[in-house]
C-alpha cells in the first residue's frame, strides 16, 4: 500500500486531465452535489488552480512559524481569562471556518458503504491528493455560498436604501384598508419595482401591474423576479403582444395597458386578479385614461379588488378625486441638486419654419463643458430635441466637433433605433452625448447623465377631425416635462441643466402636457367601448373627458366604415374589428381577405401596414441601397412593395438563416420591423382562426418523417440553449464604447466600407454575438411552413393582384385621394392630390409613387380632351392610402393605386346618379361623367349585382363565423370563386370612357333635387317597382330626392339632370341572359339585371343557395298586382312581363 | 419532514443583527436533495436563487452557539469557527479566537472605519 502511494504521488500531475478524471470519480459522480461536466464542476477546477497557487504562495511566505508562535499565545490567553471556555481548537485551521462537510466516495468506502474494490483505489490518487482535493472542494463550496449570500445581502441593502423602503408597511396597510390607493413618487424612488414586491410578500396574490410600454414590462419583470429571488422561476412574469412568460404559478404579472383592456373585454370583472396596479398614470396615455375609467366602475362592482395608481408627483389630486378622494401616499424622489442655466437661443440663430435647426447653440454648450469641466470628471450629456430630423441635424454638427476634439461619442436615441449603445460606457476622458427625443424623458433611463440640454420643444401627434388628418406638430413642452427633463441630470450626482429658452418662457408653459385622449382620433377607443357594452361614449365618465365633437367624429367614421349601424350599435363586422388590435381599416382588410383565396398576402400586407416602415429613411439617398431595393419595388403601390419585401426576406431566412441581417443592411431595411411583421402576421392568423374565418391548420400527422421531426427537435433544443446563453450573458456587463462608435451606428447603409467597420465589432465575440433575433424567430416560427404560406403570395397573377388591390381599397375606404388634373404637366416632386376633406396633399417621399408618379397619370393615347376641364379616359385612377399625416406638409403614405370608376362603384358608401346614369356623384365630392348612356347603365348594373353578391357572401361568412362552425362552410368555394372572377373581370376589363373630377364647393351646395312631392314622383311610380329589386326597398330618398335603390345607390337625385324625362324614357333592350326584349326605363333595366342570371348560373345559384342562406336562393316574390288584384308568386322578370302585359293591354 | 418544509416556502428568516429578511425553505443540517452534503450546524437554508440549478442551496444563517441569537452568515453579523458565533459574542470573547481571526476582524474594522470617514 505504502509503496503504491509513493509511486502514485511521484507520477501524479494535477494538470493532467486523466488525474483530474480520477478525482472526478471520487468527488463528482452522477449523484454528487456537483457532477462532472456541469458548469460548477468547471468552476471548481478553475478554483482549484487558484487555491493551489494561493497555498504555495502562503507556504513560501512561511506561515508555519507564525502558527507555532500563536499556539503558544493562545494557550497563555486561555489560562488568564476566567470566562467561558468556547472550546475552540488550539491550532488554527482555515478548515474550521467552513460549516459544510461533504461525503464523497473515499468516505463512503471508509464507512463501508461502497463496494468498490481496493484494487481500483490503489491505481488512483493517493490519500494526499484526495485530501488536497477535498480541502479545495470544501473551500469551493464555502466560496460559492459566500458569493451567493453576498449577492443577496447587496440586493437587500439596495432595496433598503430606496426612498420608498420606509413607506413599506404604510403602503401595505393602505392597500389593505382602501380599495384605491394613489402612490406618487418621482423617478428613482423605486415605486415600480418595490410596490409589487411589498404586496407580494404581504400575502397578496394575482397582481397585475400595467405599463404604458412593452419594453418596461419585460425589464421590470426581469428586475423584480431577480429581486424577489425568483429569477429562475415564474412567480413574476410579463405579458405583451407577442410574448409571455406567464405560467399558472405566476403571481405578479407585468402587462401593457392595452392588454389589460383586452382582458377586461374577455372577462368583465377581471376575476383573475386580486390586485391591479396601474403604473405611470401621469403619462396620460389614451389606453391608460380609458383603463382608469373602466376600473373605476369595476371597483364599485368588486369590493375585493385592490387598485393602486402609481404616478410621478404630477397632478396627483386629479387621480385621487377621480376615485372619490382615494388616499395618496407621496414618496420623495432621490435627486441630487441640479443647477439650471437659462440660455435662450439668440434671434439670429432661431430657425425659421422651413429651415434646418441651427447647431450653434448646442455646440457652444459642448464647448463650454469641455472648457469648464476636466475630462477626468465623468458625466454624460443628454440633449432633448423634438424629432428625428432635428436629431440628425444636430448629430451631424456634434459629430464633427467630436471627431475634432476626441472627447465625445455622439449617439442618437429615438423610438425607431435600438437603444443598445446609449447604455454602454464611454472610455475614460470621453463623454457620451446622447441626442434624444422625449423618449428619454420618462421611458428610457440612462445612468451617468450629468448634463442635460433642453430645447424645450416636443413633437406631438394631433388629429384634425375636419380634414381627417393626423398632424405631427412642434410645441413648447409643459412645465412638468421641463422638470422631468431637468431631473435626468441629477440621478447619479449633482448636475447641470441648460435650458435653451428664457425663464419667462418657462413660466408661460402649460403646467401639464395635453393628455392623449384630447389629441388623437378616437375610432378604436369608441369601437372598444361599444364592444365592452359601456353605453353611450358621450356619457362615460372619463378622468378628463374628450371633446364631444371628437367622439362624434369617431362614431360617424365607424358608421362610414360599416363597423356601427345607423343606431350606433356594433355590426357583425364591427364586433370582429373590436377584437383585432389594429386600426379599423387594417382589420377590415383582414376580414375581407378571409373571404377570398387571398388570406396569405392580405395577412402580410395587414401586418406590414400596422408597423413602422422597414425602409430606413437614412438609406433613401444611398445609391447602393436604392439599386438593391429596386427588385422589391412594385409600382402598384407601397403595400405591394412591402409584400414583396417580406416575401423575399422570408426566403432569405429559409436559405441563410442569420444571413438575413446582412441582406437587410444592404437594402437599408430595419430588420426589427420585419420581425414585428412576422409576429403580427401570426397573431392575425390566429385571430382569424379563432373567429372561424380561417380554416385551422390541418394537424397533419405527417409533419415530415420521423427523422425530420427529430432533426427539428434537436434544432429547437439547440436554439433554446442559444437563447438561454444569450439571456445570461446579456445582463452581465456593459460594453465600453469605442471612440468611433457614434459614426458607425449612425447609418446602417449597405456599402462595403461600412461592412468592414461593423465586421470588427461583430467579431469580438464571434460565436456569442449570434443573432438573437434570428434565434427567437426560429423558435417562434416554422420557417418552412412560413415559406409555404408566403410562396402563395409570391407571384400573384394580375387577376389576384387586381383582387388584392380591390380588397385593400375596400378596407382603406374612405381614405381615397384624387390626383390633381394638372399633375402630368408638373414636376415629379410637385404632384398634388386631393382627399375629400383636404386639398393639396402630397405623396410621402418614401412612397413608390413619389419616385414614379407617371403611373398615376392618365395615359395620353387613352384620353380625349372634351373641353377645358374635362378629360375622358377609361384609365382614371385613385389612390387609396393608409395615413394622411401633416408634418411640414400634408403627406399621404402607404398608397395603392386603383381604377377609379370600378373601385368607387364597388366600395363607395354613396353613389348618386342622374336619370340616364351618365353622371355619377360619389360621396358628394367626386363627379364621374360617362359618355355613353348604354355603357353607363351596363357598368352600374354590373357593379350593383357584384356588390349585392359580395355583401351577401360576406355576411354569410361573418354570420357563420359567430356560430363557430368550421370556416369556409358558410360560403361555398364555387360561389366565392364566381364572385372573385366577376370582380376581377369588372376591375380589369371595364373599358368605359369617363371624366373624373372634384366637385367645387358651389356644385356640392346645389347637388340634389331634394325631396319631391308625391305628384312629382308619379311618373316613376315607386310602389310598382318595389318588389322588383330583391332585398332592397326602393323608395324616395328623404333628403336627396330621387329613388334610393340600395343602401348606397340613389337614382336620379342629381339636380342638374340634362334631361328631366330620361328616367321615364324607355328604350328597347334585350337581356343577354333571358329572352326578354322590351322597352325599359334605365331603372327597370338595372332591376331586371340585378335579378336575372344566365340559365346555367341560375341553377348553380339555387344549388349553392340550398347549402347557404335560403332567403336568396329563391328569386320569387309575392307580388300583388293591382290590376288583377291578386297575389302572385313570381320572379322579378316574370313580374316585369306581367306588368307589361297590363301596360300593352291598357294601351 | 423534509417534504413538508419544502412545500411551505413562505417561512421567513430574519437576522436579528442586521435585519436581513428572506424566506427559507429548510432548517436543519441536511438540506433536501443535497446528496452527500452535511452542514456542521443547524441552518436556515433556501434554494440558491442566483443559479438556475434547482438543487443548489444557500445557507442564510443559523443561531449563535453561545447566545442563541438568530444571525445571518454575513461577515458583519456572525462568524463560523467550528461553531457559529454572533458578532456580539465574538467581540465579547475575542481573546479566545486564534490570532488569524483576530487580525482579520481588526483589519475589517479598520477598513470600514476608513470607508465612513
Amino acid at each position: 500500500m505504502d509503496s503504491d502511494r509513493r509511486r502514485d504521488s511521484r507520477s501524479w500531475d494535477w494538470d493532467s486531465p486523466q488525474c483530474r478524471a480520477q478525482l472526478d470519480e471520487i468527488f463528482f459522480r452522477q449523484h454528487d452535489y456537483i457532477q462532472a461536466g456541469s458548469p460548477e464542476h468547471k468552476e471548481f477546477w478553475a478554483f482549484f488552480d487558484r487555491f493551489q497557487r494561493f497555498k504555495t504562495k502562503k507556504d513560501m511566505s512561511g506561515s508555519g512559524g507564525a502558527r507555532r508562535k500563536e499556539d503558544k499565545e493562545e494557550g497563555k490567553d486561555r489560562g488568564k481569562t476566567g470566562k467561558v471556555d468556547l472550546g475552540l481548537p488550539k491550532e488554527y485551521d482555515a478548515r474550521y471556518r467552513i460549516n459544510v462537510s461533504v461525503c464523497t466516495r473515499d468516505i463512503e468506502e471508509r464507512l463501508g458503504k461502497s463496494e468498490h474494490r481496493s484494487r481500483q483505489r490503489s491505481s488512483g490518487p493517493g490519500t494526499q491528493e484526495i485530501s488536497d482535493c477535498r480541502l479545495a472542494l470544501l473551500h469551493f463550496l464555502d466560496f460559492s455560498q459566500r458569493q451567493s449570500f453576498g449577492k443577496l445581502a447587496k440586493l437587500r441593502q439596495e432595496q433598503k436604501n430606496l426612498p420608498i423602503f420606509q413607506y413599506r408597511d404604510r403602503i401595505v396597510e393602505l392597500v389593505r384598508s382602501h380599495p384605491v390607493v394613489v402612490v406618487a413618487g418621482d423617478t428613482g424612488c423605486g415605486k415600480s419595482t418595490q410596490v409589487p414586491q411589498y404586496l407580494l410578500s404581504a400575502g397578496f396574490n394575482h397582481i397585475a401591474c400595467t405599463q404604458p410600454r412593452r419594453i418596461a414590462c419585460i425589464s421590470l419583470a426581469k428586475r423584480v423576479s431577480f429581486e424577489s429571488l425568483n429569477q429562475y422561476g415564474s412567480k413574476v412574469g410579463y405579458q405583451i403582444r407577442f410574448e409571455t412568460t406567464r405560467t399558472p404559478a405566476t403571481k405578479l404579472l407585468f402587462l401593457t395597458e392595452g392588454l389589460l383592456l383586452r382582458q377586461i373585454q374577455q372577462d368583465g370583472t377581471l376575476s383573475q386578479y386580486q390586485v391591479v396596479i396601474v403604473d405611470e398614470v401621469h403619462e396620460r396615455h389614451l389606453h391608460c385614461d380609458f383603463l382608469l375609467g373602466v376600473l373605476r366602475s369595476l371597483v364599485a362592482e368588486r369590493p375585493d379588488l385592490r387598485l393602486i395608481l402609481m404616478s410621478a408627483t404630477i397632478n396627483i389630486k386629479l387621480f385621487s378625486d377621480y376615485f372619490s378622494s382615494a388616499p395618496v401616499l407621496q414618496v420623495p424622489g432621490r435627486l441630487f441638486p441640479i443647477q439650471v442655466i437659462y440660455q435662450p437661443i439668440p434671434p439670429e440663430e432661431q430657425p425659421s419654419r422651413s429651415e434646418k435647426l441651427d447647431p450653434r447653440p448646442y455646440l457652444r454648450i459642448l464647448q463650454g463643458i469641455d472648457q469648464r469641466y476636466p475630462p477626468e470628471e465623468r458625466g454624460d450629456l443628454l440633449l432633448f430635441l423634438s424629432g428625428v430630423a432635428e436629431i440628425s441635424t444636430i448629430q451631424e454638427a456634434c459629430q464633427i466637433y467630436a471627431t475634432h476634439t476626441r472627447r465625445w461619442i455622439v449617439l442618437p436615441l429615438h423610438s425607431t433605433l435600438s437603444s443598445g449603445p446609449v447604455f454602454d460606457i464611454a472610455p475614460p476622458g470621453v463623454r457620451k452625448c446622447i441626442i434624444s427625443t422625449n423618449i428619454a424623458e420618462t421611458s428610457v433611463t440612462i445612468d451617468g447623465v450629468r448634463f442635460v440640454v433642453d430645447s424645450g420643444k416636443v413633437k406631438e401627434m394631433s388629429f384634425d377631425p375636419k380634414a381627417k388628418m393626423q398632424r405631427l406638430q412642434e410645441f413648447w413642452i409643459s412645465r412638468a416635462s421641463s422638470e422631468q427633463r431637468k431631473g435626468r441630470a441629477g440621478r447619479t450626482g449633482p448636475g447641470v441643466c441648460y435650458r435653451l429658452y428664457a425663464e419667462s418662457d418657462y413660466d408661460a408653459f402649460a403646467p401639464y402636457p395635453v393628455p392623449e385622449i384630447h389629441r388623437v382620433a378616437l375610432d378604436s377607443l369608441i369601437l372598444q367601448m361599444k364592444s365592452m357594452c359601456l353605453g353611450d361614449p358621450l356619457s362615460f365618465v372619463f378622468i378628463d373627458p374628450p371633446p364631444a365633437a371628437s367622439i362624434q367624429t369617431a362614431v360617424t367614421y365607424l358608421k362610414e366604415q360599416g363597423a356601427l349601424d345607423n343606431a350606433g350599435e356594433l355590426t357583425s363586422i364591427g364586433r370582429l374589428l373590436a377584437q383585432l388590435p389594429v386600426d379599423v381599416v387594417i382589420g377590415k382588410m383582414l376580414v375581407l381577405g378571409s373571404l377570398f383565396n387571398l388570406v396569405e398576402p392580405v395577412l402580410t400586407v395587414s401586418a406590414a401596414l400596422s408597423v413602422q416602415s422597414p425602409f430606413l429613411r437614412s438609406s433613401q439617398h444611398n445609391p447602393d441601397c436604392a439599386t438593391a431595393r429596386q427588385p422589391l419595388h412594385s409600382n402598384q403601390g407601397d403595400p405591394f412593395t412591402l409584400l414583396s419585401t417580406f416575401n423575399a426576406w422570408v426566403e432569405v431566412k429559409g436559405e441563410r438563416g442569420g444571413g438575413s441581417r446582412k441582406w437587410c443592411r444592404r437594402r437599408g431595411l430595419e430588420e426589427q420591423r420585419l420581425y414585428e411583421m412576422v409576429n403580427l402576421r401570426r397573431q392575425f392568423k390566429d385571430l382569424l382562426r379563432s373567429h372561424g374565418l380561417l380554416e385551422s391548420e390541418h394537424s397533419a400527422p405527417s409533419d415530415g418523417d420521423r427523422g425530420q421531426r427529430r432533426e427539428r427537435l434537436t434544432e429547437r433544443r439547440k436554439l433554446h440553449q442559444l437563447k438561454r446563453d444569450h439571456e445570461q450573458q446579456e445582463g452581465s456587463r456593459r460594453k465600453v464604447l469605442r471612440l468611433a462608435e457614434g459614426q458607425d451606428e449612425e447609418l446602417s447603409s449597405g456599402s462595403d466600407t461600412e461592412e468592414k467597420g461593423r465586421g470588427k465589432k461583430d467579431k469580438e465575440g464571434s460565436e456569442q454575438n449570434m443573432d438573437i433575433q434570428d434565434v427567437k424567430f426560429k423558435l417562434r416560427h416554422n420557417v418552412s411552413k412560413l415559406q409555404e404560406a408566403v410562396s402563395v403570395s409570391q407571384d400573384l397573377s394580375s387577376r389576384q393582384q387586381a383582387l388584392l388591390k380591390l380588397l385593400l381599397c375596400r378596407g382603406l375606404y374612405p381614405q381615397l385621394a384624387l390626383p390633381d388634373e394638372h399633375n402630368s404637366t408638373r414636376k415629379d416632386s410637385e404632384q398634388v392630390f386631393h382627399t375629400k376633406n383636404k386639398q393639396g396633399v402630397v405623396i410621402h417621399p418614401t412612397s413608390v409613387f413619389a419616385s414614379d408618379p407617371e403611373v398615376l397619370h392618365v395615359p395620353e393615347d387613352d384620353s380625349r380632351e372634351m373641353g377645358p376641364d374635362r378629360q375622358d379616359s377609361s384609365r382614371h385612377q385613385l389612390l387609396a392610402f393608409v395615413t394622411l399625416l401633416e408634418t411640414n406638409k400634408p403627406y399621404l403614405s402607404n398608397c395603392v393605386r386603383v381604377p377609379a370608376l370600378q373601385a368607387l362603384l364597388l366600395v363607395a358608401n354613396s353613389v348618386d346618379s342622374n336619370a340616364d346614369c351618365t353622371r355619377l356623384v360619389v360621396d358628394g365630392w367626386l363627379e364621374l361623367e360617362l359618355r355613353e348612356p348604354e355603357e353607363a347603365l351596363k357598368v352600374l348594373s354590373t357593379a350593383l349585382t357584384l356588390r349585392a353578391e359580395w355583401e351577401r357572401l360576406l355576411l354569410a361568412q361573418l354570420g357563420q363565423s359567430t356560430v363557430g362552425g368550421p370556416a369556409g362552410q358558410g360560403v361555398s368555394r364555387r360561389v366565392m370563386e364566381k364572385l372573385s372572377d366577376g370582380l376581377v373581370r369588372f376591375v380589369l376589363y371595364t373599358e368605359v370612357s369617363y371624366s373624373l373630377r372634384r366637385l367645387t364647393a358651389f356644385q356640392t351646395q346645389n347637388l340634389y333635387i331634394g325631396p319631391q312631392s308625391e305628384s312629382e314622383l308619379s311618373h316613376s311610380k315607386a310602389p310598382d317597382l318595389n318588389p322588383l329589386f330583391p332585398g332592397a326597398e326602393v323608395k324616395p330618398h328623404p333628403i336627396k330626392g330621387g329613388l334610393r335603390v340600395t343602401s348606397f345607390f340613389t337614382y336620379n337625385c342629381l339636380a342638374d339632370s340634362k334631361d328631366l324625362y330620361s328616367e321615364c324614357l324607355r328604350t328597347f333592350w334585350s337581356c343577354p341572359n333571358c329572352d326578354l326584349y322590351m322597352p325599359l326605363t334605365p331603372l327597370e333595366r338595372m332591376q331586371h339585371e340585378a335579378s336575372c342570371r344566365p340559365a346555367g348560373e341560375q341553377q348553380q345559384l339555387e344549388e349553392g343557395g340550398k347549402a347557404g342562406s335560403s332567403s336568396v336562393s329563391s328569386l320569387t316574390r309575392v307580388y300583388h298586382c293591382d290590376v288583377c288584384n291578386e297575389d302572385l308568386t313570381l320572379t322579378p322578370t316574370e313580374i316585369l312581363k306581367h306588368k307589361r302585359q297590363h301596360m300593352y293591354s291598357t294601351k | 419532514m423534509e417534504q413538508s418544509t419544502s412545500e411551505t416556502p413562505q417561512k421567513t428568516f430574519t437576522c436579528q443583527l442586521c435585519g436581513l429578511v428572506s424566506p427559507y425553505s429548510y432548517y436543519g443540517q441536511k438540506p433536501p436533495n443535497t446528496r452527500a452534503i452535511v452542514l456542521l450546524e443547524e441552518c436556515f437554508v433556501t434554494k440558491d436563487p442566483f443559479t438556475p440549478d434547482k438543487e443548489k442551496f444557500l445557507v442564510l444563517g443559523s443561531t449563535c452557539s453561545l447566545c442563541s441569537l438568530c444571525v445571518c452568515v454575513g461577515s458583519d453579523c456572525s462568524l463560523f469557527y467550528t461553531k457559529r458565533f454572533c458578532m456580539k459574542c465574538v467581540n465579547k470573547h475575542l481573546d479566545q479566537f486564534p490570532h488569524q481571526v483576530q487580525a482579520e476582524l481588526a483589519k475589517k474594522k479598520q477598513s470600514s472605519r476608513a470607508a465612513i470617514s
